[in-house]
């Protein structure tokens, strides 16, 4: 007759001896062979240009690798007003900045950089901007 | 048949040995983690596209990788208008090659084309003879030149800032050193004659902006005092390490200021102006301005308080760097290791490069590597032995020929300009055994 107890810890120990096998596995993979669990994306290769001998000199366009911004209220504002001189690159590029700051880089392209901006607008870019780049609010 | 069982049997066997060798072999790191911990593949995850809002702690800035027309991936911080910063690793050399040289535009506009049978190189405003020199004039009517320089936007380094400033957040990678050759921008003066009463030369490139005309928004123009000698050694270039220029580093020609920042450097020069009073459009006053106090330095509460003078940006100071290693691989103790980089200045040769391996060491003269000439690149090397284990602050400085040496303390102006710091790289060393 034997001890259904010490059965119980027989199992417990070859458990756990699987279980540490199993883990060291595990860490043996994390050593070799170990690929990114993300696919981290790739770009197309340009095409290559077709030259002729004339005095014009040309390259491809120009390629856009615009980001997406937070959506929220406010974005389309600033996708109407901001882009038509830059991208939104210029945005998210940026450190999350004190809402101050915002405030006079928005003043700036108005008065300064003459972009016409209707006020109510103005406003709106200012509150999106507040409510997802600063050092508060930003998340990506 | 037999020969078949026997290979396979053999194989059985291997694998038997194979899988009991990898069980002992996991089991054994089991009782000793620390010999594994350290040694989980780096995350993967992505870097972060921005940083703050304390400085950027790493060597370039951390937009995404891109390619555009000529150019080899670079580090994109704006798609549009462009502008890429060139990875570290270029810096090895004392040229960067032209499809790694940094990019930057202010407007929009860039050209895709530009045709030389109607391209014009104009000199106008208070000359004697207006002129409008092609490409081939510019090729055929004088002697060409060539000079080592580098080019490094007045921005470079911003994203050490502290507090931040908003603009291109660079990293160290919006410079470059490149051989330009071209004509004297004096002899172009020259040719057209300089109308007494002048006291700038105003500069203007291809590039517009969607703007109302008249705004800076619009066009981006650049001016330079006539009696200022650095136009003495500035040159038209029309060719880059001896090739064309690429459209996005200024085809067909760019203005090579050397010593200045590439503010003056316009690309695709397309006019010359001489003028009678001086240029106070936005690109002069107030944008790239600088206050007018030893290294630019100042504070947000003296700005704010309006105690600043600010004057046009000019000469680049002192700086130098770590290139390799770059912090990413570990060194064993004991390990030999040559620890390289660059160095330049706005003012000059540099004429010392030293290296330090801690906070309180001894600083130790570098070996220069060759002269390409006073405002090029200088690359530098120094072999390093690191006795023990453990983390270590790498610190290079550069001196000029005129004394200038670089400062331990970072700099602050309201442009985000002259960052020249001592540069520092962490490694780690591991122990060998």
């Amino acid at each position: 007759m034997k001890d259904p107890r010490g059965r119980l810890l027989i199992l417990l120990i070859a458990l756990s001896v699987v279980s540490v096998v199993v883990a060291g596995a595990v860490y043996a993979d994390l050593e070799i062979g170990y690929y990114s669990p993300e696919n981290l994306g790739s770009i197309t290769q340009p095409a290559p240009a077709k030259n002729h001998a004339d005095a014009a000199y040309t390259i491809s366009s120009f390629p856009l690798y615009t980001p997406e911004l937070v959506p929220g209220e406010g974005r389309q504002d600033v996708e109407a007003y901001c882009n038509t001189c830059h991208s939104p690159s210029y945005i998210t590029m940026q450190p999350p900045l004190p809402a101050a700051t915002w405030e006079a880089e928005v003043n700036k392209m108005g008065r300064v950089f003459g972009a016409q901006i209707p006020t109510e607008s103005q406003a709106s870019i200012l509150k999106y901007l507040e409510s997802h780049y600063t050092p508060e609010t930003r998340k990506r | 048949m037999e020969k078949e069982i026997s290979a396979t049997s053999r194989r059985n066997v291997l694998k038997t040995i194979g899988a009991g060798a990898a069980a002992a072999f996991t089991l054994g790191r089991l009782f000793q983690p620390e010999a594994f911990a350290q040694q989980e593949p780096a995350a993967a995850t992505r870097m972060r596209t921005f940083t703050g809002p304390g400085a950027n702690p790493y060597w370039n800035s951390v937009g995404k990788i891109a390619t555009f027309p000529q150019k080899a991936p670079l580090i994109m911080l704006t798609d549009r208008p462009v502008q890429l910063e060139t990875p570290r690793h270029y810096f090895l050399d004392p040229i960067t090659p032209n499809d790694a040289f940094f990019v930057r535009w202010h407007l929009e506009s860039i050209p895709n084309e530009v045709d030389l049978y109607s391209w014009r190189l104009s000199v106008e405003g208070n000359v004697n003879t207006p002129l409008q020199l092609s490409f081939s004039d510019l090729l055929r009517k004088f002697k060409p030149v060539t000079i080592a320089a580098v080019d490094q936007c007045s921005g470079n380094s911003r994203s050490r800032f502290q507090p931040r400033i908003a603009g291109g957040e660079w990293g160290n990678g919006a410079m470059g050193c490149a051989r330009w050759t071209g004509v004297h921008f004096r002899e172009i003066l020259d040719m057209a004659g300089i109308k007494s009463g002048s006291i700038q030369v105003q500069m203007e490139g291809l590039e517009r902006g969607k703007g109302p005309k008249g705004m800076p928004s619009y066009e981006f123009k650049k001016s330079l005092d006539l009696n200022n000698p650095v136009l003495d050694e500035s040159i038209v270039a029309y060719a880059m390490n001896g090739e064309p220029l690429p459209m996005l580093n200024g085809f067909p020609v760019r203005l090579i200021v050397p010593g200045y920042f590439a503010t003056y450097w316009v690309k695709c020069l397309s006019w010359v102006r001489l003028l009678d009073k001086p240029d106070e459009n936005f690109w002069m006053n107030p944008g790239y301005r600088v206050p007018d106090t030893p290294r630019g330095d100042t504070s947000p509460a003296d700005v704010k308080a309006g105690k600043v003078k600010m004057v046009p940006i000019t000469r680049m100071p002192v700086r130098s760097f770590i290139i390799s290693p770059d912090g990413d691989t570990k060194i064993p103790a004991g390990l030999p290791v040559t620890i390289r980089g660059t160095a330049f200045s706005g003012s000059g040769p540099v004429v010392k490069i030293e290296f330090n391996d801690s906070a309180h060491g001894t600083w130790r003269a570098a070996e220069l590597g060759e002269d390409l000439g006073p405002y090029a690149f200088r690359t530098w090397k120094i072999e390093w032995t690191p006795r023990r284990a453990g983390t270590y602050q790498l610190a290079v400085r550069a001196t000029d020929a005129k004394g200038n040496v670089q400062p331990d303390e970072g700099v602050w102006n309201p442009g985000g300009y002259l960052w020249n710091r001592i540069e520092r790289q962490e490694v780690t060393v591991g122990a060998a055994e």
